[in-house]
């Protein structure tokens, strides 16, 4: 059902557009967006490469853009860094345009493209340098230096020529250029591309700690990245927004748990507890496990406090385990119906 | 915002001084020209007993330092594609264009702090040319008016060059392909009026486009209005182009 629904929000009505309506399920969040966009589009060389795209990035969150080749997703990266303005639409920083207010971008942004944006002649001190200057530092880039090699653990290599530096260092260096000025936005473009499992593992910490004071965008299309290290995703599918959810439970009309309870319970039983959309048992052999879909409005509170009241116990409740790559299969594959067929 | 300029000028000088290239292009011609100089000089010297009986003879300045700052403006035509070349299809090449781009940044500023730091490479390839027949004024007498119309003449030709050097480079990702472009496109201007001159015609719309027009009045120590504002009009036409190229590349930078 919740692929159906992923399904459906990706066709081109004008309720698909936005996070709006995928995000009126979830548990709004205090924290005004920092990163609006509205309506966005772009076209390049005659095609509109993304389609009236509505999303917002809050504070302290890890948003990770998820999508096929092709999708839009570094066009969408591009205009949210400043460096592509969209043919239609506005891009917000804080309520501000980003592109009436260039020098937003300067202060605000960090940006990682999918290739870092490395000068190999010179060393790791001396570009980070640049890089904190030409985002606005004056004084304090020593010091801003000094924090983001230390942040990034680049204190081995500060005085090496990057040109000399492997892939996973290379990679740090370019978070630590999109970094240095402490922005309040970071965009990353594919972060772990091309790391081995170690180095992958490290680049994940590392963006869950930027979620601490920015708000972080990703895109990848390594599932495992998306569920490590972001709270939410969004899937972008031929430049149309398809899909927005937290990651911990993304159904888009309630939300999914699994529960054990102590004692056996039967189909029928459910109905009784009123308080739940469906219930479908997980193994047939254990008539105590079952995922249960609560509606829109629930606290999950309350279905313990029912099966309780009861008699039926819990011993176990834990959130639905995201069906990301279900959904994300699914909607690639409305890509490519010949696939899906 | 408005250090964006000079920052990306002293960091572009910066990429410059740490590449054996651009110290071997230097010792290279300071090599060239040095013997140049020397070979004009020992000439000079070999003339100058039948010159001092002569009205109005020419010297050290007509037939040692002028000569030499002609032959270093020839030169300037196939040095300057070559410190050009790199400042933004190097930039593409190496995919770190993004870095400038997304710094809220201009593109017209991102051009100009790229065409400085070349230029800055430049003029200092003319200062050290410059330096051997100024130092003749240790010995002897020179005709500083008619050097410093000269210099000045080389300055602004140079700075035309790095313009259209520039240019070039904002138009491919390769950077030989931008350098050999960049001197396609200086050789036709300095020889597009070539056939013009062979029937006799200097004075036409023509000559007005071509390089040599423009650049041999300084040497004779003449500046007129009309030659620097040649300059500066190929030198703002070629950024202008370049920062519209730049303008286009926003949608493709990787």
């Amino acid at each position: 059902m919740v692929i159906r629904q992923a399904l459906e929000h990706c066709s081109p009505r004008p309720a698909c557009r936005g996070a709006g309506g995928p995000e009126q399920s979830r548990p709004v969040n205090p924290a005004a967006p920092f990163a609006t966009l509205s309506n966005v589009s772009r076209t390049l060389a005659g095609r509109e490469v993304v389609k009236e795209l509505d999303l917002e990035i809050r504070r302290g969150e890890v948003l990770g853009l998820l999508g096929v080749n092709g999708a839009g997703k570094s066009t969408t990266l591009r205009m949210l860094a400043g460096v592509l303005a969209p043919t239609t639409g506005t891009i917000r920083l804080d309520g501000a345009d980003l592109y009436e207010n260039p020098g937003l971008a300067r202060r605000s942004i960090g940006y990682l493209p999918e290739v870092p944006p490395l000068h190999d002649e010179l060393t790791v001190e001396e570009y980070l340098g640049f890089c904190a200057r030409l985002h606005g530092l004056g004084r304090g880039t020593a010091e801003a230096v000094d924090r983001v090699i230390q942040r990034c653990d680049l204190g081995g290599v500060r005085r090496r020529l990057i040109g000399a530096l492997s892939k996973g260092f290379r990679q740090r260096v370019g978070i630590a250029q999109a970094i240095v000025h402490e922005p309040d936005l970071v965009v990353l473009d594919e972060p772990t591309a091309g790391l081995d499992p170690v180095q992958t593992r490290n680049m994940r910490t590392l963006v869950e700690g930027l979620a601490i004071g920015h708000a972080v965008v990703l895109s990848t299309h390594v599932l495992p990245d998306v569920l490590a290290s972001c709270r939410r995703v969004a899937i972008l599918h031929e430049g149309r927004l398809c899909y927005v959810a937290d990651t911990a439970a993304p159904s888009t009309d309630g939300i999914l748990v699994r529960v054990r309870t102590a004692r056996a319970m039967r189909r029928e039983d459910w109905p009784t507890l009123r308080i739940a959309a469906s219930a479908t048992p997980l193994d047939d052999d254990d008539p105590r496990h079952w995922r249960v879909h609560l509606p829109v409005g629930l606290r999950i509170e309350a279905l313990p406090a029912a099966l309780v009241e009861r008699g039926f116990g819990v011993e176990e409740l834990r959130p639905e385990q995201a069906p990301l790559e279900e959904i994300f299969l699914a909607i690639a594959a409305g890509e490519r119906p010949a696939v899906a067929a | 915002m408005r250090l964006a300029t000079p920052l990306i000028a002293a960091h572009e000088w910066r990429r410059l001084a740490v590449q054996p290239f651009a110290w071997v292009l230097a010792a290279v011609v300071v090599a060239l020209m040095a013997w140049q100089f020397l070979l004009a000089l020992e000439a000079f010297l070999t003339l100058a007993p039948k010159l001092g009986s002569l009205k109005d003879a020419p010297g050290v300045t007509d037939l040692v330092a002028i000569p030499l700052l002609r032959s270093f403006s020839n030169l300037l035509m196939l040095l300057v594609p070559l410190v050009a070349m790199r400042s933004i299809a190097g930039e593409r090449r190496s995919h770190s264009l993004p870095l400038l781009l997304a710094g809220g940044v201009g593109n017209a500023r991102i051009v100009v702090g790229k065409y400085s730091g070349a230029l800055g490479y430049v003029v200092v390839l003319i200062v050290l040319v410059a330096a051997m027949p100024l130092a003749l004024g240790i010995g002897t007498s020179l005709d500083l008016g008619r050097l410093l119309a000269a210099l000045l003449g080389l300055v602004l030709f140079a700075s035309a060059l790095v313009a259209i050097g520039v240019m070039c480079s904002a138009w491919t990702s390769h950077p030989a392909l931008a350098a050999a472009s960049a001197f396609a496109l200086t050789s036709l201007l300095a020889i597009v009026d070539a056939g013009a001159r062979l029937q006799g015609v200097d004075n036409m719309g023509i000559n007005y486009l071509a390089l040599p027009t423009h650049i041999e009045p300084f040497f004779r120590g003449l500046v007129a209005s009309v030659d620097v504002v040649y300059f500066l009009i190929v030198t703002a036409v070629a950024l202008a182009f370049a920062a519209h190229r730049l303008d286009r590349l926003r949608s493709v930078a990787d």
